[in-house]
């Protein structure tokens, strides 16, 4: 426990010591630091307003997707199969499962157990790359059918696809990263907003990931 | 009253000035992470892009001067108005007041040390350098854009503009955007959690309130045009068909996306002119500014309503009546908000005591020319009268009164009321004036005749004019016009160039300023302050018990956070002390991420994909490098 | 001001209106601008009155009272607004728009379809063989229902004086109401940036009494009368490129890219209403046509002058 504070300079209802949150670098100290904070963490802020963004650039691609739908006399064109509805709910529902560890790992970095968190974020991360694999795999399937070239209806099936899987690369690259870190280096107050934040980005992505298939899948619904 | 150093608070500051002491030299500019550095860097760069933007004016108002010209030759013409309105909005207006004055000013007045992200700060101005220059690189090389700065489809499609011309277009514009979108988030991280504790928000000087609604409007507007600009490249390079009929796209769908960011944009031009206009106002006028709440709440309401009438750009193409009446509804209703704004700056004005001083006159300026564009648009949100004017001259009158009129006075303005701030010497008062009436006249000389001339059918965008049309009075009157207006802004840059460097000494304060940039020195040191100020009401610097207080506390040696590169967080509402951040004292990484994505867009351009993925690598890299060293958090 | 009451009468200005649809847009501006002028002169009078006040404070007559300059703020700034917006509201949005908005078929007795083109404008009646370019005839005072297409890019139909403006986009079928009240020459022009010549492609309605325009209509259906003389022209002409993008009716050139060439002496103008339609620029035009409309998709074709004279001559013919 370190007293590496500041007493403020007027009461502030809140009893005690200001923490130096970078001074913070076991375990414990960590954990104190997480529960003394009353705020959300700069960084949390970050990637809340970074994630708002990226929502927003699905909201284009998802609004881009019913706008070419409802100008079209027939969505998806003669030639191309409606999508099929099974395999991509499956696969979205693997996606959306790996919320929970993320979850956890947060509960467990709060309290100061570095370990269990690394270990955490490393199961998410494998879920990930084998939904990824998967998903990769379908794509190269779909183009074989129709390509993007082709119509307008490809053009947004395939660009949404792959603006949805680049997000889940970048997450599972943050993934490595923080569970690397965490795992190999320890907690610092910097690795625990990291890792608040890598899991508030999973929860954003999974929950557009929903959003994506039920547009992708619209018109066999 | 600024912080006085007495010789007990001397030692104090010694033990800051230490901590804080900057690296000097080139290497020191190149990474540096203060935020006023930055804002410097900033300032000298958009100011480069705007006498750029200017000399491309000039040269349009040259070729216009009289019928049939042969200044510009039709391509070099479409090259001209294109880069000038790219430059004028990408990289001048948006980088001056959310790079220059935004950077350099919000952390002062919040009483912070920094801004949230200061790494994150510079690479968002290594990224705008690299995207003007990536942009130039068009010009320089004979392919500039040439299709407007909207870039309507399909004459910007590869069919009709075959070269790479719209290809810098494109990727130039994703690639601004990255710089804006990672600016706003600093500021709203910066205003939200690094305020002096004690400021809650009821107490936070309405310049901020106007870059909060700034910065929440360029997360949600950007990402519109980033998608548009994606749409339109791989339409391009990849043969897609977002924007092509024959295959299912629609020239509309470009329409939407670029006006769903283009209208909240030019809100996000002004909303920072508000913030300077509602800073020099109080000082100037001597009084504090008329119904600071609904002010507030107006800034705030013009950026949130802004997102609900981008349709008012597409009066004219044909869409169901329905539609169009929507969308004119609420195009009138985002009036109010200005309106009460405008109300309340005269009425405060009115009942102060106003010195009409060279910042206040620019503020007057920029009144007036705020009320004859916002006027115009009042007009053309009559829909049947737009779709006479819309497209001609009236228009482009109604957006340079509001772009030109409204947006760059107080950013001429603010650049006479903080020079003595940022320089610690005072700009010359009778050389200021001259300066603004020249910039008056210029500007009202250039844009007014322009509703005639749209009323009298000169459609814009045009490169000449036949001879018996009765349009060549009032564009040579015009073209004189931009001369003069020229040569107003050189005559504001001649003397604050000169009183750099033989102006005389300011002080801390020479305007008896309400925020609490006056409190500290002229410059402020890389600390900004000896310690993290008391704050009790938006107008810091007149709560004199406040300024007392700090200074028998800088004596004590109370509240330095001198153990490193300390500024204070706060909780987001009302502001009490949270944690104590460590800043980052200066990093190399920040423009490394500048250099890759430069490359990693010019080899996109250049068709080279596979380096181009090299160098996102290496950005990805340099990432990772930068987050080895742990600051804030 | 002065400059725009003496220039009212300009070419293409929507001051001179002649069309109901026009005039009310117009009626509508001019009561705006009185608007407009009030409340701007008003904020001046305030500004002003600041000035010689300077040394006081307060509001003047009334003194320093604050919740009374705020409710000043509220009225000025939200209640009188609110009052005038919604009368514009009403007048313009949901009034005079009814004349603007594009014609029940059932009300009109024409149609025309003009089709933008880089940088011309294609003109054709549906129901006959017309087919013109850059000239569009209608009987005056008759409703004429316009058809705005385009080939290419984006273009705006726009004649100031008769209606508002209509932009040709692809894939999109626009339309809107043209009445002239009063028989005239009406100057149009593109109104949406369309490329490098966008300067250069203005048009020109010709409202006629209907006698007038049936006859002219019926001579623009007609191909193209055969003549003996000019056989020299007539099969430079075919043998040239100019039948691979030109088309006149009755003859061997069939092609669509560039206008109709059957009835060209017919049109007061050439190459978009840019320069007269005179033997001497006609011969300018095809000897080199970049150096009128730089950029323009006729090409030069490095013809001898003999060659020129020789088209112009069987052009001519094309009554």
């Amino acid at each position: 426990m370190s007293s590496s504070g500041e007493h403020p300079p007027r009461p502030s209802g809140r009893a005690g010591v200001i923490p130096r949150s970078s001074e913070a670098t076991t375990a414990g100290a960590v954990a104190l630091v997480a529960r003394r904070r009353v705020a959300q963490p700069n960084g949390w802020w970050g990637m809340a307003l970074f994630v708002a963004s990226e929502a927003t650039l699905f909201g284009t691609l998802i609004a881009t997707y019913f706008y070419l739908d409802f100008n079209a006399p027939r969505w998806p064109p003669a030639g191309i199969k409606a999508p099929s509805v099974v395999l991509p709910l499956i696969a979205t529902a693997v996606l959306v499962s790996t919320t929970v560890p993320m979850f956890l790992s947060v509960r467990a970095a709060r309290a100061g157990y570095a370990g269990l968190a690394a270990r955490f974020v490393g199961a998410a991360l494998l879920v990930q790359c084998i939904y990824l694999a998967g998903q990769i795999l379908l794509f190269r399937h779909d183009l074989n059918d129709f390509r993007p070239d082709q119509s307008a209806y490809a053009s947004i099936y395939f660009t949404t696809l792959a603006a949805h899987h680049a997000h889940v690369l970048l997450g599972i690259l943050l993934n490595g990263w923080v569970a690397a870190r965490i795992g190999i280096g320890g907690l610092t107050t910097y690795r625990l907003t990291a890792v608040r934040c890598v899991a508030l980005y999973w929860y954003v992505v999974n929950a557009l990931a929903v959003l994506v298939v039920l547009t992708q899948l619209s018109p066999s619904l | 009253m600024a912080t006085l150093i007495t010789p007990s608070a001397e030692r104090h500051v010694e033990l800051l000035e230490q901590v804080w002491a900057e690296r000097q030299g080139v290497l020191g500019w190149l990474t540096t992470t203060d935020h006023k550095r930055i804002g410097i860097l900033y300032f000298f760069t958009s100011l480069a892009f705007f006498a750029a933007g200017g000399v491309e004016a000039l040269l349009i108002r040259t070729q216009l001067v009289g019928p049939n010209g042969h200044v510009l030759s039709p391509a070099a013409f479409d090259e001209m108005f294109t880069m000038h309105g790219i430059t004028m909005i990408f990289l001048f207006v948006i980088p001056m007041t959310t790079g220059a004055f935004g950077n350099y000013l919000i952390p002062l007045m919040i009483g912070a040390r920094d801004m949230a992200f200061p790494r994150m700060n510079a690479v968002s101005y290594w990224i705008f350098l690299g995207s003007g220059i990536f942009m130039y690189i068009g010009l320089v090389t004979g392919h500039a854009p040439n299709s407007g700065w909207f870039d309507y489809v399909p004459l910007a499609s590869k069919q009709f503009d075959p070269g790479n011309n719209i290809d810098f277009y494109g990727y130039g514009l994703i690639f601004n955007g990255i710089s804006s979108t990672a600016a706003a988030i600093n500021f709203i991280v910066t205003i939200f959690k690094l305020r002096a504790p004690g400021m809650s928000l009821n107490r936070m000087p309405l310049f901020c309130y106007a870059f909060l609604a700034v910065s929440f409007s360029l997360v949600f507007a950007l990402p519109a045009l980033s998608m548009a600009c994606v749409f339109l490249e791989l339409d391009r390079q990849l043969g897609f068909h977002f924007y092509d009929v024959s295959n299912g796209g629609d020239p509309l769908l470009w329409q939407n996306l670029f006006w769903i960011f283009g209208h909240p944009e030019v809100y996000i031009i002004i909303l920072p002119a508000f913030g300077i206009a509602t800073s020099i106002i109080p000082t100037f006028v001597r009084r504090k500014m008329v119904a600071f709440p609904l002010v507030a709440l107006a800034e705030i309401m013009v950026a949130f309503l802004g997102f609900g009438v981008w349709v008012h750009h597409m009066f004219a193409v044909g869409l169901a009546t329905i539609t169009t009446i929507y969308f004119a509804a609420a195009s009138l209703i985002i009036v109010i908000p200005s309106a009460i704004q405008l109300f309340a700056w005269i009425a405060t004005i009115l009942t102060g005591t106003p010195i009409f001083k060279t910042p206040l006159l620019f503020i007057i300026g920029f009144i007036l020319f705020f009320m004859i564009g916002g006027l115009s648009g009042v007009t053309v949100a009559a829909i049947p009268f737009d779709q006479q004017v819309e497209d001609s001259y009236y228009i482009v009158a109604h957006f340079h009164f509001v772009i030109f009129g409204a947006a760059v006075f107080p950013i001429l303005g603010g650049m006479y009321y903080w020079f003595p701030k940022v320089t610690g010497r005072m700009y010359h008062e009778g050389v200021g004036k001259v300066s603004f009436y020249l910039t008056f006249t210029g500007t009202l000389v250039t844009f007014f005749p322009m509703h005639i001339l749209g009323i009298l059918g000169m459609p814009r965008r045009v490169y000449t004019y036949p001879a018996h049309m009765g349009w060549t009075f009032l564009n040579l009157l015009e073209s004189i016009g931009s001369y003069v207006l020229a040569s107003g802004l050189i005559l504001i840059v001649v003397n604050l160039a000169v009183s750099l460097f033989r102006g005389p000494l300011a002080g801390n304060d020479p305007f008896e300023g309400d925020t609490l940039e006056w409190s500290t020195t002229s410059p402020p040191p890389p600390y900004n302050y000896p310690l993290i100020p008391t704050v009790s009401s938006p107008y810091a610097m007149w709560d004199k018990e406040d300024r007392e207080l700090d200074n028998r506390r800088l004596a004590r040696g109370e509240g330095l956070l001198a153990r490193g590169h300390e500024t204070p967080a706060s909780t987001v509402q009302d502001a009490e002390w949270d944690e104590i951040l460590h800043m980052p004292p200066h990093s190399a990484w920040p423009p490394v991420v500048g250099l890759t994505l430069t490359g990693m867009f010019l080899m996109l351009l250049l068709h080279h994909y596979e380096i181009a993925a090299g160098f996102l690598v290496a950005g990805g890299l340099a990432l990772l490098a930068w987050h080895n060293k742990e600051y804030a958090g | 001001m002065a400059t725009v009451l003496l220039s009212g009468c300009g070419k293409q200005s929507i001051l001179s209106f002649k069309s109901p649809q026009t005039h009310q847009i117009t009626l509508l501006w001019w009561w705006m601008l009185a608007a407009a002028s009030i409340v701007f002169l008003g904020a001046v009078v305030m500004l002003t009155v600041a000035w010689f006040r300077r040394g006081t404070r307060g509001l003047p007559f009334l003194g320093e009272r604050e919740t009374l300059t705020e409710g000043l703020v509220v009225l000025f700034g939200m209640g009188i607004p609110v009052v005038a917006l919604v009368a514009l509201f009403g007048v313009a949005n949901l009034y005079v728009i009814k004349n603007s908005e594009a014609p029940d078929p059932r009300t009109t007795a024409l149609t025309v379809v003009v089709t933008g083109r880089q940088w011309w404008w294609e003109v054709s009646y549906p129901g006959t063989r017309a087919v013109t370019a850059n000239e569009i005839h209608i009987p005056v005072r008759t409703r004429v229902d316009v058809i705005a297409l385009t080939a290419d890019v984006i273009h705006s139909f726009w004649v100031p004086q008769l209606a508002r403006k209509i932009d040709m986009v692809p894939g999109r079928r626009n339309r809107i109401l043209l009445y002239a009240s009063r028989p005239g020459i009406y100057r149009g022009q593109c109104a949406e940036f369309c490329g490098l010549q966008h300067a250069n492609m203005a048009l020109e309605v010709v409202a006629e009494p209907a006698s007038a325009f049936r006859s002219w209509l019926s001579r623009m259906a007609a191909p193209a009368a055969s003549t003996a003389s000019a056989s020299t022209g007539k099969s430079l002409f075919m043998s040239l490129q100019c039948a691979s993008c030109h088309q006149i009716r009755g003859t061997a050139a069939q092609a669509t890219v560039g206008p109709d060439l059957t009835h060209l002496m017919s049109r007061r103008t050439l190459a978009g209403n840019t320069i007269p339609n005179t033997p001497a620029d006609l011969a300018a035009w095809i000897h080199n046509p970049q150096a009128i409309k730089p950029g323009a998709l006729m090409p030069d074709l490095g013809l001898s002058s003999t060659q020129v004279s020789e088209l112009v001559s069987y052009l001519e013919t094309l009554r």
